[in-house]
């Protein structure tokens, strides 16, 4: 019997940490960056969502693909009508999990990511090294990660495929609050 | 000990879905939250041209166009000694965008000897959201000098009787992400037509479209109905169909029409041949846009 008050404890504490605090990040920074010798193409989206769950460690981030905004004027009609089809594909997505997360450590701490990206409805699990920093819970998580463009089924006639580049860099910066529903 | 082994089973089955459900979770608030912010629609067509005519698209700061237009088209008859086409026409011109909403050209024409400027205005972008806009509307107004001889020495031929204005409300929406439509209410001022028995002042309404055919290519179509066309000669409403191709900073337009003239006044109201595949009313046309971009920044559109 004794067992089983536990067992109902236990659930009754799994029921609670279910709403567990949560920190938001609405305008996100995610930028790329690709690099060929006949051009740089850079782009940059300051609208990205990013939510952490603090108890669980999982992180999810949400961007719209035409919010992205490019050096060259043009080539934001050509990444949204022709490479990413943003009318069809939107968004891209990822969900994941920080390994070994401490929400409550101070100061800069250095964690991998694993999680799903989705981008043109193409799901791969990737690895992010980010640094996390923590300042009395307002967290900061920036981070670089390499892509390669061929993943995504983007179309790249064979023209241009000397102007973009197989990897693409790409940097993001996500500052977060708390979050309240 | 049976009871406590079903209890931690069914512990482990309850975590488990309520981890599943703190990611969903996550996604789900992402997704409320993201209906708040961006309303960007792409254009409704990718080039500053439809056809032959102008689109509601216009560029942004900084971005210089390098436009040549060429006609092509061949004389009736059996026999023929040229090479490629027995005609061309070429028009050059250089597009400028002032503003993000304001850019102007200025170009010039070998056949008809129209050398041309005009100045083009967006004033609404299609949008969703917040400010909702259905349509993107651009005001067009060109003008145009005919530095051609004029052989009939009855037609009054000053400098102000060589000029020609056209005023257009280029009206568009993006349907669906294939297929985009305009509407072009148009006001054309010629003070030189082809006999002084004819009227200055037109009244037109073109029609164009843009279907998508791959990430690369589009389908267009555009087409002039003229209200009041001139007397002195039979005009015909100018045609086109064609592919529009994008390759980065070049963009390609080849089509099919019956007008030989690429400035607005001319071919709505002068088109002398009409649409079929006979010579010489097929004509050949080919655009080619190389884009410069003169200030790169990340804009804040």
């Amino acid at each position: 019997m004794n067992k089983l008050t536990l067992i109902v404890l236990l659930l009754f504490g799994l029921g609670i940490t279910s709403n567990s605090k949560k920190v938001i990040a609405r305008q996100g920074q995610v930028s790329f960056f690709s690099y060929t010798s006949v051009e740089n193409i850079k782009a940059e989206n300051n609208q990205v969502l990013s939510i952490i769950d603090l108890e669980e460690g999982t992180i999810a981030v949400d961007m719209l693909m035409n919010a992205f905004v490019f050096e060259k004027a043009l080539m934001r009609e050509h990444f949204n009508e022709s490479y990413i089809e943003t009318d069809i594909y939107p968004k891209a997505t990822f969900n994941g999990r920080i390994e070994g997360f401490d929400a409550q450590q101070q100061g800069t701490q250095v964690k991998i990511i694993k999680g799903a990206f989705t981008m043109r409805g193409v799901t791969k699990d990737i690895e992010i090294k980010t640094k996390i920093e923590n300042n009395n819970g307002g967290y900061m998580l920036s981070g670089t990660f390499e892509t390669f463009v061929k993943d995504y089924n983007i179309n790249i006639p064979p023209l241009l495929a000397g102007n973009i580049a197989k990897s693409i860099e790409v940097n993001f910066k996500f500052e977060y609050q708390p979050y309240e529903n | 000990m049976k009871i406590k082994t079903i209890l931690v089973g069914c512990l482990l089955v309850l975590g488990s879905i309520q981890i599943a459900t703190a990611q969903d979770d996550l996604q789900d608030i992402l997704d409320r939250e993201q209906n708040k912010t961006s309303d960007y629609v792409s254009p409704a067509f990718k080039m500053t041209r439809v056809a032959f005519g102008h689109s509601t698209e216009v560029r942004n700061q900084g971005v210089l166009e390098l436009f040549t237009a060429t006609r092509f088209w061949n004389f009736p008859g059996d026999r023929s000694e040229s090479f490629v086409a027995d005609k061309v026409t070429t028009r050059i011109a250089l597009e400028y965008g002032i503003t993000d909403r304001l850019s102007f050209g200025v170009g010039g024409t070998t056949f008809d000897g129209l050398f041309d400027g005009y100045l083009k205005y967006n004033l609404v972008s299609q949008n969703k959201g917040e400010k909702n806009n259905p349509f993107n509307i651009t005001l067009f107004q060109g003008a145009s000098y005919n530095s051609s001889s004029i052989p009939n020495p009855l037609v009054a031929d000053d400098f102000s009787d060589r000029l020609g204005y056209t005023t257009q409300l280029l009206v568009s929406r993006r349907f669906s992400p294939k297929f985009s439509f305009q509407v072009a209410p148009t006001f054309v001022h010629k003070s030189l037509g082809l006999s002084n028995a004819d009227n200055n002042n037109f009244f037109a309404l073109g029609f164009g479209a843009r279907y998508k055919l791959g990430p690369h290519l589009e389908l267009v179509s555009e087409y002039y109905r003229t209200l009041n066309p001139i007397d002195s000669f039979n005009t015909y409403d100018p045609f086109a169909i064609g592919v529009n191709w994008e390759v980065g900073d070049i963009l390609i337009q080849l089509m099919l029409t019956n007008t030989r003239n690429m400035v607005e006044d001319t071919f709505i109201t002068q088109t002398r041949n009409n649409f079929n595949f006979k010579d010489p009313n097929l004509h050949f046309g080919f655009n080619a846009t190389y884009v410069f971009h003169l200030s790169n920044k990340l804009k804040k559109k």
